[in-house]
């Protein structure tokens, strides 16, 4: 594929690169400027790019004021409480795939993959009526429960491809020196699948930190999550978009960490298979 | 490391009971807080069934649900901007994901740094993409409608104001979030490829768009098939862009089925009715799944 580029399409291609740059990252160095801008002149036309009056207004009343704390703290509860549950029930459950020699566990496994794939509303709707009559709409439960469904369905399935090509000979010899299988498991077959570990831990975190839909029917105002604090402090001022912004930029930090450095993790989990060999 | 030469333990039933033992938490967990939903669901979407009734009564209609779905002229309009956003997102991230993916993916330092900037679009909250991307279309003071008018291009109500640029306007949102994730899978199936049949296309003075054509999409035909319908999928379920963006407007024009489902159910609390066309929705998109299942299948095997 490697031919040698005259000088000319060097530089259509480095456009090419910058444009694609351009594009991908504006809205995102929109958001970050805006958030350090006064209200007048986050707005003020035409656009002032680079050179504007810096302030940290925004953020002082994301915190005092929207109280982001609150909901950060949500996210975080909802987001590890779902994480948690959902690897403590996929891990052994893909590994279980990965080892049995019946068929009829290895078949059921595609029942988890069609599960992941259910539309959310199809789910929320029956969910929603189920937590009503239990009196559990409004509490954090509510929306670990139904984020675990999903993040658990997908922990399974990326466990399981990493069991299976993690080799079986030394968990034969544990066997054969009088192990159990849970042994095998728990010393043998865990401590080499930590980046499998660490990919699903990642894609199970970030679901359930950007979602909206779940957390938009299922909390009430004390267990509201990030993006719904960003939407209240949105409608309740005229003129919100610097708070909002200041608050999108503490629901992005995940986003941006994960993306710049963990990406590796992250881009397994998100292609889901499809990129496997 | 010395790893003795033993015989494979067969099909042992200790083994599989102690499989079935590490599998049964999720399966409890599963049947209750997935498997139970659908069959409730498919048993509401029976019933005539509103909560904002005074004492929200449950009538058995039977399929009445199903049929009032496939002559709703409203369940219909949805379906035809499920389809256009649906179309025009698949196609126009398989594209230009491809391009991307042909563009950068050289291994330097700087392309690396470049791709890993590209992913964090899709990392973020799509809630918040949708909310910037609001403020960007605003008619008053957006970036987008002022550099439009320069070009002398006028906005109007701005591009998410007005009922002929509405979706496709929408759909740019979501082709901005989500194209690298089809540069992703591009470059792994790019990566892929063999060396040998562009050494053969040059010695028989193939031009390098000719290779293209002939060589690489042929071979990148598995790639384009797991990228379509997992795009597809993914596509029929969504939800935060729209609700940031346009709530469905102007009118109905970007009203797709799974935003359409949520406004019967979670603001008109239609719940037999939202139920059943959820039912239908997942019906679509179970096919989809089982196809995908099956391509991934055959690729792996």
């Amino acid at each position: 594929m490697i031919m040698k580029q005259k000088a000319y399409e060097k530089i259509l291609l480095n456009g090419l690169v910058i444009l694609v740059i351009l594009f991908f990252m504006i809205p995102i160095y929109w958001l970050i400027t805006t958030s350090f801008k006064f209200g007048r002149e986050a707005f003020v036309i035409p656009p002032k790019w680079v050179f504007f009056e810096f302030t940290l207004d925004n953020y002082i009343e994301a915190i005092e004021v929207a109280k982001v704390g609150r909901f950060v703290a949500n996210s975080l509860i909802i987001s590890t409480g779902a994480t948690t549950l959902s690897l403590l029930l996929g891990i052994p459950a893909g590994y279980a795939f990965a080892r049995s020699k019946s068929r009829l566990l290895n078949s059921s496994s595609f029942f988890f993959l069609l599960l992941l794939m259910v539309p959310p509303v199809a789910m929320l709707i029956p969910f929603y009526l189920i937590m009503r009559n239990l009196s559990l709409l409004g509490t954090y439960w509510a929306v670990i429960l139904l984020d675990t469904a999903f993040d658990a369905s997908f922990v399974v399935w990326m466990m399981r491809s990493y069991f299976v090509d993690v080799p079986r000979e030394m968990e034969e010899a544990a066997l054969v020196d009088g192990a159990t299988h849970f042994d095998a498991f728990f010393k043998v077959a865990l401590p080499l699948s930590i980046p499998g570990i660490i990919a699903s831990a990642l894609y199970c975190f970030i679901f359930s930190w950007n979602d909206f839909l779940f957390a938009l029917m299922l909390t009430s105002p004390k267990t509201k999550t990030i993006p719904l604090g960003i939407l209240a402090s949105f409608s309740a001022v005229e003129i919100g978009w610097g708070r909002m912004a200041a608050m999108s930029m503490f629901a992005i930090i995940p986003a941006v960490i994960i993306a710049l450095f963990l990406n590796r993790y992250f881009v397994q989990g998100l292609t889901f298979g499809a990129t496997k060999g | 490391m010395k790893t003795p030469m033993i015989a494979r333990p067969r099909l042992s039933l200790g083994g599989e009971l102690s499989y079935l033992g590490m599998l049964a938490p999720l399966l409890i967990f599963v049947a209750a807080i997935a498997v139970y939903p659908l069959l409730f669901s498919f048993g509401i979407s029976l019933f005539k069934y509103r909560l904002t009734d005074p004492n929200q009564t449950k009538t058995f209609i039977g399929l009445a649900n199903y049929l009032r779905a496939f002559s709703d002229p409203v369940v219909i309009t949805s379906l035809k901007a499920t389809i256009l956003f649906v179309v025009g997102t698949v196609t126009t991230e398989i594209v230009l994901g491809l391009g991307l993916a042909m563009l950068l993916v050289a291994e330097t330092r700087l392309m690396q740094i470049i791709r890993s900037f590209l992913l964090i679009p899709m990392a973020l909250p799509s809630l918040v993409v949708g909310l910037v991307w609001k403020s960007l279309y605003n008619a008053d003071f957006g970036i987008i409608p002022y550099y439009l008018k320069l070009l002398g291009i006028s906005a109007g109500h701005g591009p998410l104001g007005e009922i002929s640029t509405a979706m496709p306007a929408v759909i740019l949102v979501d082709v901005w979030q989500w194209t690298p994730l089809l540069m992703v899978i591009f470059l792994a199936g790019l990566k892929s490829l063999p060396i040998e049949p562009y050494e053969a296309a040059r010695v028989d003075g193939a031009s390098r768009w000719q290779s293209f054509v002939f060589i690489t999409l042929p071979l990148l035909k598995p790639t384009f098939l797991i990228a379509l319908l997992l795009r597809t999928m993914q596509s029929f379920k969504v939800f935060d862009i729209i609700y940031a963006t346009t709530a469905g407007g102007p009118g109905t024009a970007t009203s797709v089925l799974n935003y359409h489902i949520y406004t019967v159910g979670m603001v008109f609390f239609d719940m037999g009715y939202a139920a059943s066309l959820a039912n239908i929705l997942l019906a679509v998109v179970a096919v989809l799944s089982i196809l995908y299942v099956m391509v991934l299948e055959r690729q792996q095997a």
